[in-house]
């Protein structure tokens, strides 16, 4: 992930940042449904596991030695990532923001999205690979209020309506998490 | 303040005190006489398969090194140098032939032996090293692959100590030829709850399931549970809570695994393997516990399984009021790995940081910390005495056993708590 973006026009740009910044308002307005609108009914959506690992001695001087991606227990490894989704348990957990007896949320949190470092880094036909940075504030009664910090790997698919979201992998700053849940739309 | 331990948990431990969930003096007594006196559990040995493999884990707030020695042993040491007290292990988990503290690299062998202190040549009178190694965990022994370690060189044999908990725990362990083993590193979750309540949890409250989680759980399943539910208590600490489904239900209906979501949603492969399973389980550990279902387990004092999502969890404490919360998912160790992968997800979706349910957990945990907490309730202890005395013998399963309503399980755990902490107590 050392490639440069690639060159965007200004329209693209902003055609990118409409969707996310779109994207933020409907989840921080805990408008859940119209968010599930977004996503490709095909959706994978993965919060990878983080560890602090052993070193490689071998790679001392070199980049890979502290890669994040040696951190991170995702859908291909043998490990156990926090969230493998499909559209069935996004819609489960969004429909469960509805009900009364939702206890979690119960009064709901509230929540303040800031999407930024959008980048797209790959594109053919219809397909966009797009990375992006997100600060979420986080706060509800009884806990303390939190900040999430992550970055997210989409894969978006553009149609004459609009973007759909394909995949996202979202990877948090955390190893052990200090934060009330990982069930939340990031 | 002082506390008398007697005054906490009354005669038939129908009334529970605030204070047992809150009180820095009560968990100073629980670090010693409980913590310091039991099988702690450390992890499992799929973990650490070769020799120089290690992972970290906890014995209440002290960090262990496991690891796998060159000789093929099982060894646990505190990860704490003897020269001025470093960590000297700082990967979650790995394959290492030494560990070199960080400060004056004074270097320690997988088994915790001090090899080599750098600066000994430049003086005259050597160290003894064989006195200066890492800091042994006196016992440790295994049980079906499970490694548990206690600071107590007295402490009874591991086997004893589980007791009849193993007839349980054999109900789903045998079902697997090769045994289970655990995916990758623990989810560490770190909630502000007192340690005693995960743990609560999942000793026998299946019951809180069709009021907390009944935005989730339909209605018609709950109901299922309370009908077919079986709560044990094999020696007090110990329990289990299954459903014992009726002779000739059909092997959808009883295979474990079949209910989670992502079995549902895994295709035929999945539950074809599942089928597999179930239809050997006969066999292989009897008909009784081949109609069992699992829901909880519990292993004193803070081990749980829960067989439903195939989950280990720890609850290591943090404090009277934190606790970081240790699960892995769980799989047979012969399935193919694409199985795996769509099994872990029967954990990961339902439980652990993520988990759609135990988000509602976690919250009500804490949320009685902070009950536990408050002043001028302390003449209202907590009520403890649903189905007092309803628990008996079974004439073909150990243990007392019961409705899942009967909080029997958490009057013996609060009695053996006690005992412990009375035997404990005395000047710090
Ligand atoms: S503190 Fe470990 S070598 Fe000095
Ligand atoms: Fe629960």
């Amino acid at each position: 992930m050392s490639a440069l973006s690639i060159e965007v026009t200004p329209e693209q740009q902003r055609q990118l940042e409409r969707f996310y910044f779109h994207e933020a308002r409907l989840l921080d307005n805990r408008q859940y449904l119209q968010w599930l609108t977004l996503l490709s009914e095909d959706v994978r959506y993965i919060i990878p596991s983080r560890v602090n690992v052993q070193v490689n001695n071998r790679a001392r001087g070199q980049e890979d030695m502290i890669s994040v991606e040696h951190e991170l227990e995702g859908e291909d490894s043998m490990g156990c990532p926090h969230r493998e989704e499909g559209y069935i348990l996004l819609m489960l957990r969004a429909e469960r923001a509805y009900k009364i007896n939702s206890w979690s949320e119960n009064p709901p949190a509230r929540t303040r999205r800031i999407v930024g470092n959008i980048e797209l880094m790959e594109h053919s036909s219809d397909t966009l690979s797009v990375l992006s940075n997100f600060h979420l504030y986080y706060a509800r009664p009884g806990s303390d209020n939190i900040l999430y910090s992550g970055q997210r790997r989409d894969t978006l698919l553009s149609q004459a309506d609009g973007f759909r979201i394909v995949r996202r992998e979202v990877v948090l700053d955390y190893a052990a998490i200090e934060v009330p849940t990982l069930g939340l739309f990031f | 303040m002082s506390l008398n331990i007697s005054d906490l948990v009354n005669e038939d431990a129908s009334l529970i005190s605030r204070r047992c969930w809150s009180d820095e003096g009560v968990y100073a007594l629980e670090k010693r006489g409980i913590f310091g006196k039991s099988w702690l559990f450390l992890g499992h040995e799929s973990q650490i398969r070769a020799p120089g493999d290690f992972v970290q884990a906890y014995m209440c707030e002290t960090p262990i090194i496991v690891s796998r020695g060159q000789d093929g042993g099982i060894y646990a040491n505190i990860n704490s140098c003897t020269h001025r007290g470093l960590p000297v292990c700082r990967a979650d988990h790995g394959n290492t032939k030494r560990f070199v503290c960080p400060y004056h690299n004074w270097s320690y062998s997988v088994e915790g032996n001090l090899m080599t202190i750098p600066q000994e040549s430049e003086v005259v009178r050597k160290p003894d090293k064989t006195q200066l190694g890492l800091k042994r965990v006196p016992r440790v022994e295994s049980w079906r692959g499970m490694i548990f370690g206690s600071f107590d060189e007295a402490i009874i044999p591991l086997d004893e100590y589980l007791g009849d908990m193993r007839f349980y725990l054999d109900a789903f362990f045998d079902r697997f030829p090769a045994g289970i083993e655990f995916m990758g590193a623990p989810h560490r979750w770190v909630i502000n709850a007192n340690w005693k309540l995960p743990v609560e949890n999942q000793l026998g409250d299946v019951n809180h399931g069709a009021f907390l989680h009944s935005a989730i759980i339909p209605i018609e399943a709950q109901q299922l549970i309370e009908k077919l539910g079986h709560s044990v208590v094999t020696t007090p600490g110990h329990g289990a809570t299954f459903r014992l489904m009726p002779e000739n239900t059909p092997v959808d209906d009883v295979a474990w695994g079949m209910e989670a979501v992502g079995s549902i949603f895994g295709g035929d492969e999945v539950q074809n393997y599942l089928r597999e399973i179930q239809t050997q389980a006969h066999e292989r550990v009897g008909d009784l516990r081949s109609r069992m279902k699992g829901l909880t387990y519990g292993i004193y004092p803070n081990l749980s399984f829960l067989w439903s999502n195939t989950s280990f969890k720890v609850s290591h404490p943090r404090g009277p009021g934190k606790v970081e919360y240790w699960s892995w998912a769980v799989v047979p160790a012969d399935a193919p790995d694409n199985i795996k992968k769509i099994l872990r997800t029967n954990y990961s979706s339902f439980f652990g940081p993520a988990g759609i349910l135990e988000q509602e957990d976690s919250e009500v945990w804490a949320q009685q910390f902070l009950g536990s907490n408050i002043d001028f309730a302390d003449d209202r202890p907590y009520y403890y005495g649903l189905g007092l005395g309803e628990e008996k013998p079974h004439p073909d399963m150990p243990g007392l056993v019961s409705v899942t309503a009967n909080e029997f399980y958490a009057r013996h755990f609060f009695t053996r708590w006690k005992k412990e902490l009375q035997a404990a107590e005395g000047p710090l």
